[in-house]
């Protein structure tokens, strides 16, 4: 199994070794090596390397290379050929308009020969079934006209088809062969004659090359020439003569005719100078493959001055569409004279009343002898293609008497000589006119089929037309590989299994509007709804499993390149959990058992602090029942702390003192902190709210709400926290300004808090001194220590071990401190130990570490 | 055993205390309810004292019993306190730009006084009157004493400035120092920066300590009443 | 609406400042300072509402961990419900504090306790420089200086060098910490008076 590769796009199976898959001839073996040297990805700023085109060819899909070969042959024999007919071939007014310049300027560029992806697709044919072209490139044209118009002898076209229409042809089945060949039959009326014409005349219309001469049959539409490559369309080519001898068109053969003449057919360019040829005429937008048609071939109306036109004037309309489609160039001269009804008016140009029908034309359109020299028809691609004005006239009926004064000069030589059919026009049309999407609806080859019909070789483009071998056709349309938006333009064909499905088995004739005379058409009706459900079309992406794991793959071809190097650094340190469990085990142990054990073994702080004896001032030395203000700023986190240091104090002063407290607290929390605070170590002192202690609650804002309590306090706290009037109460009582207060603690745990305290209480300090202390955790108390040093703060307590200090002055109460230094201690000693010890650790291995990554380097 | 209320808050904080202790062996699901249970109660908490400490008192009472020229006074604070509200929609939260830019301008306002006079020019002062010598005999301070501290806390705080100059030239070489003279006592400066930051973090361990100590003896206490 | 926030930051700032030094507008001061704090107290409602708000969302978009969203959610709006109803300084609001907000605070607060030791231990293993040497002498001394021995303070270190330390050398440095941090306020505030910083918006 593992020499064998599953190829891509058929899924077929082929050697490991190879590099073409075997069936489908796609790459299996990927181009593009792994990304570095020469193949490595470009980064920012690099100049791309120069690459060679030629050198990129092997990357190229098998269609697009093949394509490209075509191209390249194609144009050596375009080259040839365009010198063989150098003399022959009238060149073109380069004034007139030429409808198809182009599909002339396709034809001309030989390096286009790359088909277009859509026209390669449009055909349905998987890429299995597209056959390496050995002649030349052809480019794809997308022929506008009447299906009619290359039907019938498709075998005596085929020699002088191109290569890239060759797989139209193929598409084509024998059914849609028998619609052309009625159609050619009915309208052209060339049968029997059989004039050689060459190869590049009859192909001159679709400025392609043929690559196979001798399409058409002797007694038809022949290309001469057959050794070389001719410029017949594929679709000439594929017109047999044994078919339907008498299918060739008027147009094709009426030019073959003047070939034998040795006039330059006007119906098809000058192959040397890839352009159309047409009559002279006077006419600045006559095409030049219109040029050539032969002036006697006039309608009889005869208003146009254009010469190919007049040439093409209607001929005595007959009942049918093929003859309508019928183009005047194909007809020739002779049978424009001979049959007037053959002279046709493009439905694009005439808007008169539907003429008469034409009778079925006697021999095919395509027969050789239907060639003039004058073009005696439009074909029908260009009919197709004609003025909206003409196709979409609402009252064909009116219109169709204005038509002519309307149409251009050029056009009027279109005009039959009987009053042309309109395509749409109700009553005739739709008696004689058949069915547009019948099988043979350009049986009578009128002008409106010549619109409305889809040409030969892009009706045989159906998708579900078997597809015929063509040899030396790749990515080219192929006989029946039609687009899938001309397919659905397609006349339906009752007796083709190729018949859309997207066309309804309505065949009601469109009387009026713009898309009268065809069938099958959603009527102009207001309120007409569909008859059947439109056709669900999924929008997913059908992606085969092959496909999908090549994107898959290509994805992560391109976010590898996207990836960042990862950049080498220094390892981090990882998290060790046995030290974390060991450090929580001897500190809890420690703990639980000196708490359990409340043991007083250490001794209490001796030194003391100089900033303690501020506090310890003003708490011994505050005024008698003084009103206190205390700021209880601290976060229930650290209750155990800020009680065991402010708690000594408080109970000094208490006792001592008696002061009036009135808590105040910038911290939510702070509040209730108070009364915890009061109903906890102090409760032994009794106070009672309202009448030794006030709440005022919390006062919001940080700084701002102490500079706001420190202008007014009044104003700013009127109420308690039982919202009652608070500074009518007792231990607010005679106090109406922040400077009346004897004494300002300040119980926090933040520095910034303490901070905004001492700044916005500064001015009003200094008019009126007062004591602030700070009653501040161990972690503030470095920050605020400045603020004693200043002189801004009268005292500080600092933590645990100030409250030890203070109880030892306080005769021991209320003993919070005492019972928690033993374990305070001893965590602090083990702090100390594991710090040492750990640290020097640390030390050594941190230079063990550094001196290995310098050798390393 | 009759459950007091006391034994109930008791036995709630003891299994509180233990959840979040159970996080020195690891995270987990306890600890994380704990920890949610705790925000939701400290927000819900804060949001009642918000209502009735600050709104009601200042906003709502005055608008209802307050005379009619304090009540005008009124308005545009209960249209500010309504237009912060609605920073709650994120479709209406600029219209309480205007607010928050009254906020912001008295805050700063606040803060600019108070750094200027209350900790800049006492601070720049104290540090000068470190070396006064009379000050220092009234408190009984040898004088030798006196100008080693003082001069070692002039130092300090000058180097302690210094380091935190960030000033600097391009040198010819392409890079970017600052001048050397200034870079030394930058170096310096550390030293005093590391000082104080160890005294801070002494402070902290030791704030942590009285916590931890604090929580287990309230654990011991409630064992202890139990039993 | 730009121009007027920003006019409306500067204006208010001036008048408090201008408030400092000139007694006619100490009163201006009081008001605005008044009206700043009524709407603290709305802005401490959006925020409380907003982590609701965010948390709801979390459970509604069932997004790993909205279980303990839900938790938070139904103790905030009991503790709301309960606290507007019966005010903070009720009883029972005093046994949610004892109970649920008291403990687990100073349980994170105690477990701080291992992990500044794990910290301190594996300081130097990680950085070897003469600020993490100081850093930890320091901290060693003072943590040693606070202790207390069974039979008195601890000699020498308990006595002298711990309060120098804290006294002379710390202070110093905590000095000119607070220099610069008041110089720093200094300037953002005045970028705000003179709106060159609008942190409200106003760009």
């Amino acid at each position: 199994m593992a020499d064998i590769i599953k190829c891509p796009v058929c899924g077929e199976g082929n050697a490991a070794d190879q590099e073409f898959c075997q069936y489908c001839q796609s790459r299996l073996q990927p181009l593009t090596g792994p990304l570095k040297g020469a193949d490595a990805p470009l980064h920012p700023g690099q100049i791309p390397t120069k690459k060679v085109t030629a050198e990129l060819e092997p990357i190229l899909p098998q269609w697009l290379r093949d394509a490209r070969n075509k191209a390249r042959q194609s144009a050596e024999v375009d080259t040839s050929q365009a010198m063989q007919q150098q003399e022959r071939i009238i060149p073109p007014n380069a004034s007139e308009p030429d409808l198809l310049a182009g599909l002339r300027s396709q034809s001309r560029g030989d390096d286009d020969e790359d088909t277009p992806d859509w026209l390669a697709n449009i055909t349905g044919v998987s890429p299995k079934q597209k056959k390496i072209d050995s002649g030349s490139s052809e480019a794809r044209r997308v022929e506008l006209g009447d299906r009619s118009d290359f039907a019938g002898n498709t075998g005596a076209l085929k020699e002088s088809i191109p290569a890239w229409q060759g797989n139209t042809q193929e598409a084509s089945s024998d059914t849609e062969k028998d619609e052309l060949k009625d159609w050619f039959r009915e309208s052209s009326g060339l049968e029997g004659k059989k004039d050689d014409v060459p190869a590049s005349d009859s192909a001159g219309w679709s400025d392609q090359p043929v690559s196979e001469p001798g399409s058409f049959s002797n007694d038809q539409f022949v290309p001469a020439v057959s050794s070389s490559d001719s410029d017949s369309p594929d679709w000439l080519k594929r017109m047999t003569p044994e078919e339907d001898p008498g299918n060739v068109p008027s147009w094709l053969s009426s030019d073959m005719q003047q070939e034998a003449k040795g006039e330059s057919p006007s119906s098809f360019a000058d192959p040397a100078s890839g352009t159309f040829e047409a009559a002279p005429s006077s006419a600045d937008d006559v095409p030049n493959w219109l040029q050539g048609i032969d002036p006697k071939a006039t309608s009889a109306e005869g208003v146009s001055s254009d010469d190919w036109l007049k040439e093409h004037q209607p001929k005595p309309v007959e009942p049918n569409l093929n003859r309508h489609t019928t183009p005047l160039w194909l007809k020739g001269n002779d049978n424009s004279a001979a049959n007037p009804a053959e002279a046709e008016t493009p439905i694009w140009l005439s808007a008169d009343v539907p003429s008469p029908p034409a009778p079925p034309p006697s021999r095919d359109p395509f027969a050789l002898d239907d060639v003039v020299p004058a073009f005696g028809d439009i074909p029908n691609w260009l009919k197709a293609a004609a003025p909206q004005s003409s196709i979409f006239a609402d009252s064909p009926a009116e219109e169709a008497p204005a038509a002519p004064a309307e149409a251009s000069g050029w056009l009027s030589t279109f005009k039959s000589n009987e009053p042309p059919p309109t395509p749409f026009s109700v009553d005739k049309a739709q008696e004689n006119l058949p069915p547009t999407f019948t099988s043979d609806a350009f049986k009578d080859g009128g002008e409106n089929a010549l619109f409305t019909e889809m040409p030969d070789w892009l009706s045989s483009a159906s998708p579900s037309a078997p597809v015929s071998s063509t040899p030396a056709l790749s990515d080219s349309i192929t006989p029946g590989e039609l687009p899938s938006w001309v397919q659905a333009m397609r006349p339906v064909d009752t007796t083709s299994s190729a018949r859309p499905a997207s066309f309804s088995s309505d065949q009601t004739f469109e009387s009026r509007g713009a898309l009268s005379g065809l069938q099958g058409v959603l009527p102009a009706v207001p309120g007409y709804g569909p008859s059947s459900k439109p056709k669900i079309y999924s929008i997913k992406l059908q992606a085969s499993q092959e496909q999908q794991s090549h994107a898959a793959l290509l994805e992560q071809i391109l976010a590898a390149e996207a990836e960042p190097v990862p950049i080498t650094s220094f390892s981090p340190l990882r998290t060790s959990r046995t030290l974390r469990w060991l450090i929580s085990f001897a500190v809890l142990v420690l703990i639980i058992g000196v708490t359990s054990l409340q043991t007083r073994i250490f001794s209490m702080p001796v030194a003391v602090p100089n900033e303690f004896n501020g506090a310890l001032q003003v708490a011994q030395n505050v005024p008698e029942s003084a009103p206190v203000l205390v700021a209880v700023d601290y976060h229930p986190a650290r209750v155990g702390e800020m009680e065991a240091a402010a708690a000594p104090m408080f109970d000094q002063m208490m006792v001592l003192r008696h002061p009036r407290l009135t808590f105040i607290s910038t911290n939510e929390t702070g509040a209730i902190l108070a009364e915890h605070f009061l109903a906890g170590p102090l409760a032994e002192r009794g106070y009672q709210y309202g009448n030794q202690y006030l709440n005022l609650g919390y006062l919001p804002g940080g700084v701002m709400g102490i500079r706001a309590f420190t202008q007014n306090p009044v104003i700013t706290m009127p109420f308690d926290i039982t919202l009652n009037s608070a500074w009518a109460s007792a231990p607010l009582q005679g106090v109406t300004s922040l400077s009346q207060f004897a004494a300002l603690i300040v119980i926090t745990d933040n520095v910034d808090t303490a901070r905004a305290w001492i700044e916005q209480t500064m001015s009003t300090r200094q008019a009126t001194p007062f004591p602030l202390v700070v009653v501040s955790s161990a972690q503030a108390a470095p920050m605020i220590q400045p603020y004693y040093d200043s002189g801004q703060v009268t005292g500080i307590v600092n933590g645990l071990y100030g409250g030890a200090i203070f109880e030892q002055n306080n005769a021991g109460r209320p003993g919070t401190a005492r019972s928690y230094w033993d374990a305070y201690s001893l965590g602090l000693l083990l702090a100390m130990s594991l710090m040492l010890g750990g640290g020097l650790w640390s030390l050594a291995l941190g230079l063990r570490d550094r001196a290995a990554a310098k050798a390393g380097r | 055993m009759a459950f007091s209320p006391d034994i109930i808050v008791g036995l709630i904080s003891f299994l509180f205390t233990i959840v979040v202790f159970s996080y020195l062996i690891g995270d987990n699901p306890l600890f994380r309810i704990a920890i949610y249970i705790f925000t939701g109660v400290s927000a819900g908490y804060i949001a009642a004292v918000a209502w009735w400490q600050v709104l009601l008192p200042r906003l709502v009472i005055p608008l209802v019993t307050a005379p009619m020229q304090e009540k005008l006074l009124l308005v545009a604070p209960m249209v500010g306190a309504v237009l912060i509200l609605m920073k709650l929609a994120p479709r209406l939260a600029g219209l309480a730009r205007p607010v928050m830019a009254f906020l912001v301008g008295v805050g700063a306002a606040v803060t600019i006084a108070g750094a200027l006079g209350g900790t800049l020019i006492p601070q720049l002062l104290g540090t000068i009157n470190a070396f006064d010598v009379n000050a220092a005999a009234a408190r009984g301070v040898n004088l030798f004493e006196v100008m080693v501290n003082g001069g070692v806390i002039l130092a300090g705080t000058i180097l302690t400035l210094i380091y935190f100059h960030f000033g600097a030239s391009a040198r010819p070489d392409g890079s970017v120092r600052r001048f050397g003279f200034i870079e030394i006592l930058a170096w310096l400066g550390r030293i005093f920066i590391g000082i104080t930051l160890g005294a801070m973090f002494a402070g902290v361990y030791a704030a942590a300590l009285t916590a931890l100590i604090e929580r287990i003896s309230s654990l011991v206490n409630f064992i202890g009443k139990l039993i | 609406m730009r121009v007027v926030t920003v006019v409306i930051a500067i204006a208010a700032g001036i008048l408090i400042l201008a408030g400092y030094y000139f007694s006619p507008l100490k009163d201006v001061q009081t008001l605005l300072l008044n009206w700043a704090l009524i709407f603290v107290g709305a802005a401490a409602l959006v925020g409380v509402f907003n982590l609701l708000f965010v948390h709801a969302d979390k459970i509604r978009r069932r997004e790993k961990g909205s279980v303990y969203s839900a938790f938070l959610i139904v103790f905030m709006v009991a503790t709301l419900l309960f606290g507007i109803i019966l005010g903070p300084e009720h009883a029972t609001m005093k046994l949610m504090l004892d109970a649920i907000i008291l403990p687990v605070e100073a349980s994170l607060m105690g477990i701080l306790t291992v992990t500044l030791l794990y910290a301190a231990i594996r300081l130097l293993r990680r950085r070897v420089d003469v600020m993490s040497i100081l850093f930890l002498l320091t901290t060693i001394l003072i943590v040693l200086g606070s202790a207390t021995l069974p039979f008195g303070d601890m000699p020498l270190i308990g006595t002298t060098l711990r309060p120098w330390i804290t006294q002379v050398l710390a202070l110093g440095g905590a000095r000119g910490i607070l220099i610069g941090v008041a110089l720093g306020t200094l300037t953002t505030g005045l970028r705000v008076l003179f709106g060159a910083d609008r942190p409200y918006g106003g760009n």
